[in-house]
């Protein structure tokens, strides 16, 4: 788990309504994340690239959609979200570092 | 709202204004919420989006939208507080613009003038007063015959008074210059219309003659090059004609419009056509005495602004005259000549704004309508003139300003000592 594959891990943030909601409701902060990236290290990821404490992680594979072009059939890639729960009083703050 | 005028200078004002964080914060607010409405932003459904999302995403934005706004807004509010009349725009300075915080910033601009209007009484005036006599009127008479008169082609010499039609072909030191050869080219000899070398050599010529003339430009040609040079024509005369006046006769009437009533019926509507131009004239002398007289009566600051404004309006007009695109810098005329007509005229503009907010000069309505009516009858259809008219408002301010001088004009004669001068007609139409 070199820093160097840390840095690659996080994708971006994934802003949703539910995301959102449930930054307001349980801290709770939304990644797109490598699709090979384990919890351990998102949490080490997340507390590196944000210098926050993390309290817990859980992940969903989400599969790629299938899209049809007339008669060619293709799929997205699939993609995995990570939903990290940030320690109380911690906090993200993406759109205004924009 | 907290205002403070400061004076820095003859009619330049510096304005301070605080206005209140609330006004702006809440202007904000509202502006952001009835935006989120609508907004659309990806992993969002219009109307869903958190407040919190619509404020970082759009709240810098939309309060650099609510402070210009307030900006203006409470610089009038403030202007009219404190009963400024400013000229032309302000330049506003931001001095605080920190959110949460008071707005402060600085208008700085121009005030109108203060000023008494001095002297508006008593303005001494000559009214030239003319007779039209009769040999006025013949020789109007005489000049619409001369006007179409018709040629007919003579044998013979050209002598003075003849018209002759020439080729010719100049050449300076051996090369051809612009405007130096023409074809066919009617020429009346001895009214001036050439100069004197070119009319001297055509005179004397016959029809199918060839000759070469040398002529002399004069000292102040106008055209730089050939000033004071002499120059080689080669001319040729295909034609040499003679002036054949029209008899006056009803003929000669119809064809300015007079069915009947013949000469007589002519002469009178030349007389009158005389009058109304002699009318005219008498005004406008008037007018430019009583103006350069209140000018010269009153002494007073000009705002910059509108006198760099009457500048640039002046020489973009003098451009457009020139037939030149106005927004070229270097087809403007240069700036020091038209600076004091400009500075005349706003100063005038002024005056008699001065003068309509004293005497307090209505604008008579009768008279706009007789205007209109007037300008009408030159047309072919009077009726769609005036609803042309009626229907530009453009067009009625325009008109509306000319008679609300005239009206002043008006206003200041009655006021003015007017001290009678006769001098014969013709000395008043072409002094």
């Amino acid at each position: 788990m070199s820093q160097e594959r840390l840095m690659t891990v996080l994708l971006g943030p994934h802003i949703s309504e539910k995301g959102t909601l449930l930054a307001e409701k349980s801290n709770q902060i939304v990644f797109k994340v490598r699709r090979d990236a384990n919890k351990a290290e998102i949490r080490k990821a997340v507390e590196l690239m944000f210098d926050v404490k993390v309290e817990g992680v859980q992940v969903v594979n989400n599969r790629g959609k299938s899209k049809r072009f007339g008669r060619m059939t293709g799929t997205r890639a699939s993609w995995k979200k990570a939903y990290v729960r940030l320690a109380e009083g911690q906090d993200i703050d993406f759109l205004g570092a924009e | 709202m907290m205002v403070s005028v400061e004076t820095t200078g003859g009619l330049e004002r510096r304005m301070k204004v605080q206005v209140p964080a609330d006004r702006i914060e809440n202007e904000v607010d509202t502006r952001l919420q009835s935006y989120g409405k609508t907004a659309k932003i990806k992993g969002f459904r219009p109307g869903k989006v958190p407040m919190k999302v619509i404020r970082q995403r759009y709240g810098g934005q939309i309060r650099q939208e609510v402070l210009g706004e307030v900006m203006q807004s409470s610089y009038f509010e403030a202007i009219s507080q404190e009963k400024l009349r400013p000229a032309g725009g302000p330049r506003i300075e931001p001095d605080k613009v920190e959110q949460g915080q008071d707005l402060e910033y600085t208008a700085i601009f121009e005030v109108y003038p203060e000023f008494e209007l001095k002297g508006h009484e008593g303005i001494e005036v000559d009214r030239p007063v003319a007779e039209i006599g009769d040999e006025d009127i013949e020789e109007m008479m005489s000049n619409l015959r001369r006007q179409r008169s018709e040629w007919l082609e003579i044998e013979g010499a050209a002598e003075p008074g003849h018209r002759v039609i020439v080729d010719f072909e100049g050449k300076l030191d051996g090369e051809s210059f612009t405007g130096g050869s023409g074809q066919e080219v009617p020429i009346v000899l001895g009214e001036g219309g050439m100069l004197p070398d070119f009319e001297g050599g055509l005179t004397g010529m016959s029809a199918n003659e060839e000759k070469d003339i040398k002529v002399s430009f004069p000292e102040e040609y106008g055209a730089e090059e050939l000033a004071g040079k002499v120059a080689d024509f080669h001319v040729k005369v295909t034609k040499v004609e003679e002036r054949e006046l029209p008899e006056l006769d009803d003929e000669f009437c119809k064809a300015f419009g007079i069915q009947e009533g013949g000469v007589e019926k002519l002469r009178d509507e030349v007389a009158d056509n005389m009058r109304r131009e002699m009318e005219q004239t008498v005004r406008l002398k008037l007018k430019e005495q009583i103006m350069d007289g209140l000018l010269a009566r009153n002494e007073l600051d000009l705002p910059g602004v509108l006198v760099e404004d009457e500048i640039r309006g002046l020489r973009e007009s003098a451009a457009r005259r020139m037939g030149v695109d106005p927004s070229e810098a270097s087809n403007l005329p240069p700036r020091d000549t038209v600076e004091e007509p400009a500075r005349r005229r706003v100063k005038l503009g002024l005056l008699v704004a001065e003068i309509i907010r004293q005497s307090e000069i209505q604008l008579d309505q009768t008279r706009v309508r007789e205007r209109i009516k007037e300008l009408a009858a030159g047309y072919r259809n009077p009726d769609e003139v005036i609803k042309l008219y009626t229907g530009n408002r453009q067009l009625m301010d325009q008109l509306e300003m000319e008679i609300m001088e005239e009206q002043v004009v008006d206003w200041l004669i009655e006021r003015a000592v007017i001290r009678e001068n006769a001098m014969p007609f013709k000395e008043l139409m072409n002094p």
